[in-house]
């Protein structure tokens, strides 16, 4: 059956069989697409690529015109169903993958080969807004190969060339370009956006939020895509200290918790009265894109991270925004002090703020906190005993942590402390935080990361979507604001270990963990590690980067115009290079030839007179002629001479005539080699 | 409108004398080994669709900052690169040898061979030859790339050589240079043209194109010399080198050539066979005139004569042939025939 079809393939006319590969290079050009596109558009793709793969099969004419604006106008009409507009990105980038998929069903000329290779590396392009990982690399090289096989392959235009000699050009081709796409990568001068790209069309990525809807985190935490890495100078902090911060959620509905209206118009850094001690952390971050302006940093850093091309404050709740939506894998450079404390060490009235509530919601959680407020061993102890009194509940009430805590209801704070009892990091903390206020303790939510794992590979601090964490942070009299993370008197183990709760595994990776678990753990570090390297290396290769390039190199104080020199003069030295090298060509003779023109030199010293037609059995005999009592040096000049005859035109066995096919180019070398140990004669 | 026709187009006049310049400067040879002196190259229009295109990636990589994007974009500009020098060096080192051309007949193609050897160790893809300026079509439609079937595409092995066959159509009779030839490659990408052009040395002879339906040949002359008779009155209409068979006439003697021509059932048996009449040709013989072939308009008069020098050359007679300028004493045989037909071409 299987041979049957081989001979089939086989077969085909060269029409078929090269239309059949051009389609395979499309599908394998969109099928990293798929996540990405609408689910009409990529069945729309594939029902295209196989029924134009039927047709060449099978010979069949291709559909005429009128089928062809038919399919191209519904293909409009879904696009636009599905977008809502024609134009823009991600609109953009359907209409390409379909009209690409279109396009071959009118394939006839050449020409259509070339609008389908140049539709392709669009395509390849427009992925790249979704994923610049190590694996789109590998299929971006593959699809490159791939349509310039395609191409090789319509530039071969006599008979039926086999399609591996078109990929063995292409390959070649790929190669020595290489090193062009080297030069050019390491000092192409990388420019800021030429004009502004509208961010509202990038997707939300997961993530953190500005705002939190209680219960939407669960989805959250079984996201074990990488948020960002962490590279530690020196020593690592302990894992009970890795708190990154991200928003800072005060304003509550009832229902959500969003940021302060007023800590965004703050004066930027001026009023957090943040005061440090003790060593500080350095540390780099290279933050994944969240689309999000936010700058994780471990707390607290007092100083702007090192960050090229981006703006960036610090609000007065430490939080670092910046100046646009980071779209892009950001990479910068933090120093956080862990002994720090910050915030008004007064009551000031700014702090009402944080003890409002919502009137109508959780009147338990209000009953609770006014009776251990009533408490009389409370009474005028500060804020400090309330706190441990919530804690002590937390730890000592029956409360569990779970990821599936089931659906709330309106009053979430009372669910959870009088009903179920149960939930995770943003149900336990939302809760502490309403109690706090309602105990007039100034109380708010902070969003973030709480640890990671360490690869043991490279060293790097993996922080995953799934280390999202939400814990509190509570005004204490003349400490400022002080974290409390509730979460840890429910569960201690979830804060600080590497065990987190995992989320059930597929079959085959059930399996794997059941052969041998610390395969799969060693399997998913290297490869994260290689997927860092490329990150660190390809990815994050910014201006920065080049400019400490040309530092190495010499340069003083690079700027990028001394990067577009450099490029300039290698392009000009390049162009020298090839100039002299076809200079030299020209004017280059067969060695063979070179070699008995210097021997013809040297005789005409001796008085033997030649031509360029002379030969060099010619050249011996005269030699013999005219030196009639032969001296050993002469008969070794004549025998260097005839074995000269002999390395060009003689062939004296077919053993011999093997090893000159073989080595053509030995005899001649040693023969040059004996050329500079003969005697002349005089 | 016709007047302004009748203008010629000042850019046909520059590109007509920017050709004969280029043309002059080419040596005439036979034999050729390209190098980088005659090797041109250019981008072709998927070639400059092709710059666009790495534009708009690059610009694309610079305002999403995509390095990854950056990467595509200059892999395959670096491929493109070196499929320019690939391309370049598909002819660069390629000799190509005309192979002496067969004279040929106006009106029919002839066809040019040219061996192609390349003494690298690879293969030269996709190498297509052609004559370099079609006159038979209009100037506009002489774009290299209008018409594709002209050309005729090889492969060269590596370190081996293959035969090309480039037609071409002679305007009318005479003596030709081989046209210009151009040879073209745009393996492997498509995205450059390199070609090169080439005068070949040799000439090719272009004859008369042969009358269709030519009337008799003509009557004998009585040999110089020899006395007049009243023989060339008994004219059979045929042409005296002949007569009809008698009985007794050796076998020897019988036109064969001119008896399987014949209907032998037409007038009985032996009826339409013919004898050479021995006495006849010793008598006189044929001369095939330029002024007495029964028409006067030039061409049409040699291409009478050519048809009658193919029929004489059948019927394995000896004939002269006359022309204002030359005389050719009577014989036969192919080269006779050949210097015939040459002169016809040259006259």
């Amino acid at each position: 059956m299987l041979s049957r079809w081989t001979t089939r393939l086989h077969n085909l006319p060269r029409d078929s069989r090269d239309t059949l590969f051009l389609l395979l290079v499309i599908a394998s050009v969109l099928i990293p697409q798929l996540p990405h596109l609408p689910l009409w558009s990529g069945a729309w793709a594939g029902t295209v690529l196989l029924w134009r793969g039927w047709l060449a099969v099978h010979n069949r004419p291709l559909p005429g015109r009128w089928w062809l604006l038919g399919l191209l106008a519904a293909t409009l009409a879904a696009t636009w169903f599905t977008h809502r507009t024609l134009l823009g990105r991600d609109a953009g980038i359907t209409l390409l993958v379909v009209l690409l998929t279109l396009k071959t069903m009118e394939l006839r000329a050449r020409r259509d080969a070339f609008v389908v290779f140049f539709l392709g590396f669009f395509c390849m392009m427009s992925n790249f807004l979704h994923s610049q990982s190590l694996l789109t690399a590998f299929s971006m090289v593959l699809g490159t190969l791939g349509l310039l096989t395609v191409l090789v392959n319509a530039h071969m235009p006599v008979g039926k060339p086999p399609l591996l000699q078109a990929a063995k050009t292409a390959g070649w081709m790929a190669l020595l370009g290489a090193p062009i796409m080297l030069v050019l990568f390491l000092l192409f001068p990388r420019l800021a956006p030429l004009w502004g790209v509208p961010s509202d069309t990038i997707k939300s990525r997961s993530g953190l939020s500005s705002n939190m809807r209680v219960g939407a985190m669960a989805s959250l935490a079984l996201d074990e895509s990488i948020a960002m890495r962490v590279h530690f100078e020196g020593v690592l902090p302990e894992q009970q200290a890795m708190y990154f911060r991200g928003p800072v959620l005060s304003a509550f509905d009832g229902l959500e918790w969003l940021a302060s209206p007023n800590s965004l118009s703050a004066q930027p850094g001026g009023n957090a009265n943040l005061r440090v001690t003790g060593a500080p952390v350095s540390y780099e971050i290279t933050m994944e894109p969240s689309s999000h302006p936010w700058l994780m940093v471990m707390d607290a850093a007092p100083q702007r991270p090192e960050l090229a091309g981006i703006q960036s404050v610090m609000l007065d709740d430490l939080q670092w925004i910046t100046n646009r939506a980071l779209t892009d894998v950001v990479r910068y450079k933090v120093k956080s002090y862990p002994n720090f404390n910050y915030g008004p060490l007064q009551r000031v009235a700014r702090l009402q703020e944080f003890v409002a509530l919502p009137p109508g919601f959780n009147p338990r959680t209000l009953a609770l906190a006014a009776q251990i407020k009533n408490d009389p061993q409370y009474a005028n102890a500060g804020n400090a005993p309330l706190v441990q009194a919530a804690l002590d509940r937390l730890r000592t009430g029956g409360y569990t942590y779970s990821l599936e805590p089931g659906v709330y209801g309106n009053n979430t704070a009372d669910e959870f402390w009088f009903d179920r009892k149960q939930g995770f990091c943003e149900h336990i903390t939302s809760a502490f935080v309403v109690l706090m206020r309602a105990m007039n303790v100034p109380a708010r939510i902070v969003t973030g990361y709480q640890g990671g794992e360490i690869n043991n590979v490279d060293g790097f601090l993996v922080v995953r979507q799934s280390n999202a964490h939400a814990w509190a942070e509570v005004w204490y009299a003349g400490r400022g604001w002080v974290r409390v993370d509730p979460t840890s008197a429910v569960a201690p183990s979830r804060i600080g270990a590497s065990q987190r709760l995992a989320p059930p595994r597929g079959v085959v990776a059930q399996t794997l963990v059941n052969i041998s678990p610390g395969l799969v753990v060693q399997l998913r570090a290297t490869w994260e590690a290689v997927n860092n390297a490329w990150t660190q290396k390809v990815l994050n290769y910014t201006q920065g980067k080049q400019l400490n390039l040309l530092k190495d190199v010499g340069f003083e104080a690079p700027s990028w115009q001394d990067l577009s020199y450099v490029l300039i003069g290698i392009i000009i030295l390049t162009s020298l290079a090839s100039a002299a090298w076809a200079l030299w060509e020209r004017t280059q003779h067969d060695p063979w030839l070179r070699l008995l023109e210097k021997a013809r030199q040297q005789l005409a010293k001796a008085g033997i007179e030649s031509t360029a037609a002379t030969s060099p059995r010619q050249l011996a005999d005269a030699i013999r002629t005219k030196y009639k009592t032969p001296s050993s040096a002469c008969s070794t000049l004549q025998h260097w001479l005839m074995q000269l005859e002999v390395q060009r035109y003689a062939l004296a066995s077919a053993e011999g005539d093997r090893a000159l096919t073989r080595t053509p180019n030995r005899g001649l070398r040693q023969l040059q080699q004996q050329f500079k140990s003969l005697e002349w004669p005089a | 409108m016709a007047v302004l026709a009748m203008i010629p187009n000042p850019m046909t006049l520059v590109r007509r004398r920017w050709r004969g310049w280029f043309e002059n400067r080419l040596p005439l040879s036979d034999q050729v080994t390209l190098s980088q002196r005659t090797v041109y190259v250019l981008p072709t229009r998927p070639g400059l669709m092709l710059g666009v295109t790495l534009l708009t990636l690059l610009v694309a990589s610079i305002n999403y900052q995509l390095n990854l994007g950056y990467l595509l974009t200059f892999l395959l500009a670096g491929s493109a690169l070196v499929g320019m020098h690939i391309c370049h060096s598909t002819l660069r080192g390629l000799a190509m040898n005309l192979i002496a051309p067969p004279a040929t007949y106006a009106g029919t193609s002839a066809i040019i061979d040219v061996k192609l050897t390349n003494a690298r160790r690879s293969v030269r893809y996709g190498i297509g030859l052609r004559v370099m300026y079609l006159q038979s079509l209009p100037e506009k439609k002489q774009k290299p790339n209008v018409s594709p079937a002209n050309w005729s595409w090889t492969d060269v092995p590596a370190q081996g050589n293959s035969t090309v066959q480039v037609a071409f159509t002679p305007p009318k009779r005479g003596l030709y240079r081989v046209p210009t030839l151009t040879a073209e490659t745009r393996f492997p990408l498509g995205t450059f043209r390199v070609w090169t052009v080439w005068r070949p040395a040799a000439q090719i002879v272009v004859y008369p194109a042969p009358e269709m339906d030519p009337p008799p040949l003509p009557p004998g002359e009585p040999r110089a010399g020899g006395a007049p008779t009243a023989s060339a009155s008994r004219s059979t209409g045929d042409f005296d080198g002949v007569r009809s068979y008698r009985r007794g006439d050796p076998l020897k003697l019988v036109v064969w050539k001119k008896a399987a021509k014949t209907d032998p059932f037409v007038g009985g048996q032996n009826a339409g066979l013919v004898v050479r009449d021995t006495q006849q040709a010793q008598r006189h013989e044929l001369w095939l005139d330029f002024l007495q072939s029964g028409t006067f308009e030039t061409e049409h008069r040699l291409s009478r004569l050519c048809a009658w020098v193919l029929q004489c050359e059948k019927l394995g007679l000896d004939y002269g042939l006359r022309l204002p300028s030359l005389e050719l004493k009577p014989g036969s045989g192919e080269a006779h025939k050949r210097s015939c037909l040459e002169a016809l071409a040259r006259c």
